[in-house]
């Protein structure tokens, strides 16, 4: 069980970081500059908080009252920085082998050459890290840092250095080590789609604070406010006004269209903004019901790949959508209608 | 060609060769304290480390003059305990070949060590090791370039120098006197030939010890 709960002053900037897990994979999630790195900095013993404690499986390793500060070589951490941080001048053998100097020789070496086998880095031994593939340099480290047995591992933006064609391999790697785990992990990313896919819960930073923690779906599908719903990358907001409650649903109304929305948020208020996930909206050629279906008009298409990008425009209101085999010429001049499911909207309060 | 007298030559090596020694031992751990804190008492010590830099040489030479000569406090006591005597002996020669280079070698290696990214270290830190350790095992071998280019700079600034020493150990022949003030009284005394000589010498050896820092520098560089 990790329990985090201090607050750091960097000039201007101040972090406050108050969250707990317990052998599960957490995901920070965050703009950049909203205190992530350093809050695992902090857990790690790298930098001293101002105030507050620091516990793993009842260990204090930091507590500002009692004045504890166990240093970072004492707290078994396995720590996986950004661009890996292999040691440059000393091989894939010797980098792994680092943390492990205190066992005895040939105890050592017979450690070392299991996680060399056990992380496919069979023929590297010898090799320095600049001569290394991306993912060979990420399985390095993940051997020089597991090979210690952790009792909390801090994964800091993984994948950021890595190239895209190879992303998705090492995130399949990634998330088969980190399921061999057993301890907690805190995956600190940017990106929600990756915090969705390597970690049961997230975590939402935003100007250091911690905004929401959750299960990854309810994350998703409840958002505490717009920051939150922002930061997991929901880009269509509008203002509503709540009318009142329908068929299970709470009912909005915004220029004369009524719609209706899950009821996760307790807190309502008469006026709130609502917000729906690019992907939650489906396209219709023709009106299938009418509960949440709208006449619109396509206005404009990002051709992608997977899927398009299709702005739709419905009275006053511009919406992104993600459309998978999106086809412009079946939809006679542009018009078409499009539905949301109620429990994909969501309400926050206004800002 | 007259009779050629190579003891300055001999002495100057020495002296660079003792003091670059005493300047890596003194100043590799000095920058190292420099290069890991940011406290006034740092501010100030990098500060006055960097002064043999600026100070006119016969300056500096006064300065230690009145610090370490028989009258002084350290020197009396050196005399007196040791019967070592530091003025106007090889010697003296010796210290002011450390304090004229130390600088060179606390800034070069201060800079190498400041630009070792700091994620290193604290891999190494979470890896277990203390931070000698780390110092050891980490910072010297990423930065030993830097390192070595201080070595080098220190030697040939020991070598070359002229005021401090001369000021400091004097110029006695076959005693105290370097090359750099050899080449002096060579030309004084209209001794052409031996200056040319020792000129050549010492061009030879900075041609040779600036081309081993610019392969040093170029390495870096390219990292």
């Amino acid at each position: 069980m990790l329990e985090v709960s201090f607050e750091k002053k960097f000039g201007s900037f101040a972090l406050k970081s108050s969250f707990c897990c317990d052998k599960e994979v957490l995901g920070i999630l965050g703009p950049s500059g909203c205190g992530k790195s350093l809050t695992l900095k902090c857990i790690a013993g790298l930098f001293p908080p101002d105030r507050g404690i620091i516990k793993l499986d009842g260990r204090e390793f930091f507590n500002s009252e009692k004045k504890i500060n166990i240093p970072s070589r004492n707290r078994n951490i396995g720590f996986v920085f950004q661009n890996y941080a292999l040691f440059p001048h000393l091989t894939v053998y010797d980098n792994i082998a680092y943390g492990i100097k205190d066992l005895d020789k040939s105890k050592r070496h017979e450690k070392v050459m299991d996680f060399i086998k056990k992380m496919q880095l069979t023929g590297c031994e010898k090799k320095y890290p600049s001569q290394l593939s991306g993912g060979q340099q990420q399985r390095t480290a993940l051997a020089r840092t597991l090979i210690k047995e952790p009792s909390l591992l801090l994964l800091d933006e993984p994948f950021s250095a890595i190239d895209t064609h190879v992303k998705s391999m090492l995130k399949a790697e990634l998330l088969e080590i980190i399921k061999k785990y057993q301890g907690t992990v805190l995956f600190i990313t940017h990106d929600i789609e990756e915090a969705y896919e390597m970690c049961d819960k997230i975590l939402i930073m935003n100007g250091g604070q911690c905004i929401q923690r959750g299960d990854k779906r309810d994350v998703i599908k409840s958002p505490v406010n717009l920051d939150s719903a922002r930061i997991t990358g929901c880009k269509n907001f509008f203002d509503v006004d709540i009318v009142g409650e329908r068929k299970g649903y709470n009912l909005l109304q915004h220029n004369g269209l009524l719609i209706y929305a899950n009821k996760n948020n307790k807190t309502l208020k008469e006026k709130m903004t609502a917000g729906i996930r690019q992907h939650d909206i489906k396209l219709l050629k023709e009106a299938e019901g009418d509960m949440n279906t709208f006449e619109c008009e396509i206005v404009d298409v990002i051709e992608g790949i997977s899927y398009s990008t299709v702005f739709l425009r419905c009275k006053d209101l511009l919406l992104q959508a993600e459309i998978s085999n999106f086809k412009y010429s079946e939809y006679e001049n542009g018009k078409a209608f499009f539905y949301i499911s109620p429990e994909d909207i969501f309400v926050v309060s206004k800002e | 060609m007259t009779n050629i007298n190579l003891f300055p030559l001999f002495l100057s090596l020495k002296v660079a060769f003792i003091s670059t020694a005493l300047s890596f031992l003194i100043g590799l751990p000095l920058a190292y304290y420099l290069s890991l804190n940011r406290s006034r008492f740092s501010d100030f010590l990098d500060t006055f480390t960097n002064f043999p830099v600026v100070l006119p040489p016969t300056v500096l030479g006064y300065y230690l003059l009145v610090l370490l000569g028989r009258q002084s406090f350290i020197g009396k006591f050196l005399e007196k305990n040791f019967n070592i005597m530091i003025v106007f002996t090889p010697a003296g020669a010796i210290v002011a070949a450390v304090i004229v280079s130390l600088p060179y070698m606390i800034k070069s290696s201060k800079t190498a060590l400041l630009s070792i990214n700091e994620d290193y270290i604290n891999a190494a830190r979470l890896l277990g090791r203390g931070e000698l350790n780390i110092f050891l095992t980490i910072m010297i071998p990423i930065s030993y370039r830097g390192i070595i280019s201080g070595v080098t700079m220190s030697f040939v600034r020991a070598l070359g120098d002229f005021g401090t020493t001369l000021m400091v150990a004097g110029s006695i022949p076959d005693k105290t006197l370097t090359m750099p003030i050899a080449i002096y009284n060579a030309l004084q005394s209209g001794d052409k030939a031996m200056a040319n000589l020792l000129v050549l010498i010492m061009t030879s050896i900075s041609v040779i010890v600036l081309y081993i820092v610019n392969r040093l520098e170029k390495k870096m560089k390219r990292g």
